[in-house]
């Protein structure tokens, strides 16, 4: 296996109230230096289990995780992460939150404050740099992890539908500039969602995972035109692309309707 | 309190740009405020001038006001005060330098809680006046043996405060350090203790009222000076106006202090700005 990060034979198994929940089972994939790759899937199949593995945060019940043939044991810095909820220190200003890899890296404050300005540009926050989080919208809090994250300069960044707490615009607006950001930086992106839409937007290559416990289901190359868009939308391939991945997710989140229906019948 | 309450309303709306009708209520409270004092003193200066009630049970404003610029000309009062709460800064910042990297440690390592947890249970249903007679055979009846009531007084809610705060911080922060590259010392230095500061500066100002009743028990028990003990012998000389006098000192200067304390826990965390407004 040659990918940048690797999944190899991956279980992974919760005890939730005495029983054992399987939410991963013999899951491999591998993922290319520079690909954007999209995680989809039915809620519960695993996906974001997958992600926090890849960052160290949960260790697999079997199989292991690599990072360039390295296996990862603990939480791991190269791999940045995304939050979902954001995950800022509310006590830092913006330029404490973007400078925080670096200074945990040990990089003087003069150095520290040049490349902190360079992402805050970047993200559009120039303006911004002494507000506090709770001074921002979501979508300008949402741009503060990404500068942060890409201010630290990890190897690959893995973000966990970091905009499902935004509304229906400002998530376009953040996939545009996601787009504009990894089209000029190229760097290894997983990215977790179960929006359908957003992973063709933005990926190079969706992975569709089955409903729990979670495997791969379908691989699907999205070749869809770069530089890119949000309006790359009303294109025909990418309707054409859309209707084929739903036809892989569908059957999943029927599957766990169905499963949650027993199980909630059965208790 | 309800004065208290209405000029941070005006510091409030004045921060955050509310409409400018805001401030006309504020104004109509102040002085609804202000009127009901007038109106309490005016019914205590009525019933003690009509001799509805005896000058030995309650003496009148008038003689309250007296004895007040007495003991302020005098220079007594300020002693008092200045003796006091010096007792209560001494015992309370000792409680704060023990109890609180105690309690972090507690809320972070799961061996110093256990070790220190059943002297909490057994201490914390001790009033602190229980402490007066071990106290005095210890350390005799001087400075220090205030001081120590009041620290006796102080640092088990302190410490209870800090293991709480500590607990609370959000363990997704935490996560999102690490995953920035900080070790364990950069953690603590950077998450958890600005992350629990709200919860022990909160638990610090709930318990600086609790020191000052401390040092007034102790005071009120064995002592030659303080506001504790200036209405102790007020009152064994028959001396009632003191007495009040005495209470109303008490009252302003523990106001005092709580302003102060809030002063001090803004300028600590200026990213909860907001959060209050």
């Amino acid at each position: 296996m040659s990918g940048v990060l690797v999944a190899d034979h991956v279980t992974k198994t919760f005890s939730a109230g005495g029983s054992d929940v399987v939410a991963l089972r013999d899951l491999s994939l591998e993922i290319a230096e520079g690909e954007f790759v999209c995680l989809i899937g039915a809620s519960g199949c695993g996906k974001s289990t997958l992600l926090n593995m890849f960052a160290g945060f949960i260790q697999p019940s079997a199989g292991q995780l690599l990072l360039r043939g390295q296996p990862i044991t603990g939480i791991e810095p190269r791999c940045g992460v995304v939050f979902q909820s954001y995950a800022l220190f509310p006590w830092k200003t913006v330029r404490g939150n973007v400078e925080f890899g670096l200074k945990m890296k040990g990089v003087p404050a003069a150095e520290r404050h040049r490349i902190a300005d360079k992402f805050i540009d970047l993200v559009k926050l120039n303006g911004f740099e002494n507000h506090y989080p709770v001074e921002l919208s979501g979508g300008m809090q949402q741009r503060v992890t990404l500068a942060r994250i890409l201010a630290a300069d990890p190897e690959v960044l893995l973000m966990d539908e970091p905009f499902a707490a935004l509304d229906a615009m400002t998530r376009q607006v953040m996939q545009e500039e996601l787009l504009r950001i990894h089209e000029q930086s190229r760097k290894t992106t997983v990215f977790v969602t179960h929006h359908v839409d957003e992973a063709l937007i933005l990926s190079d290559r969706i992975i569709v995972l089955s409903a729990r416990p979670g495997r791969v289901k379908a691989i699907v190359a999205n070749n869809l035109p770069r530089p890119r868009r949000v309006d790359i939308q009303l294109s025909p391939d990418f309707a054409k692309m859309k209707a084929e991945i739903w036809g892989h997710v569908e059957e999943e989140v029927r599957k766990h309707v169905e499963a949650t229906r027993l199980s909630s019948a059965a208790g | 309190m309800t004065i208290g309450n209405a000029t941070e309303q005006v510091a409030n709306s004045g921060t955050n740009g509310r409409p400018k009708s805001r401030p006309s209520l504020i104004h109509i409270i102040l002085l609804v405020n202000v009127l009901s004092v007038l109106a309490f003193v005016g019914l205590w200066a009525l019933s003690t001038g009509l001799g509805w009630v005896a000058p030995i049970f309650l003496p009148s404003p008038s003689a309250v006001a007296a004895q007040a610029s007495k003991l302020i000309d005098s220079g007594e009062l300020w002693i008092a005060v200045l003796s006091s709460s010096r007792r209560v800064f001494l015992g309370f910042a000792l409680a704060t330098v023990i109890a609180v990297p105690l309690g972090i440690l507690m809320g972070v390592w799961w061996p110093a809680k256990a070790i220190v947890d059943p002297f909490v249970s057994l201490l914390r249903p001790l009033p602190s006046i229980t402490w007066i007679p071990l106290t005095i055979l210890w350390l005799g009846i001087g400075e220090s043996q205030k001081i120590a009531i009041v620290f006796m007084g102080s640092w088990l809610y302190i410490l209870l405060a800090t293991i709480e705060a500590t607990k609370r911080v959000d363990p997704l922060l935490i996560r999102a350090a690490r995953n920035l590259g900080a070790n364990d010392l950069a953690v603590m230095r950077e998450v958890i203790l600005p992350g629990a500061l709200p919860g022990i500066l909160a638990g610090l100002k709930i318990t600086l009222a609790i020191s000052w009743s401390c040092v007034l028990s102790a005071e009120m028990v064995a002592a030659q000076n303080g506001l504790g003990a200036l209405i102790w012998q007020a009152k064994d000389w028959g001396n009632l106006p003191l007495v009040l006098v005495g209470m109303v000192g008490i009252s302003f200067t523990v106001l005092l202090a709580d302003a102060l304390a809030e002063r001090i826990e803004r300028l600590l965390q200026p990213w909860e700005r907001h959060r209050r407004s």
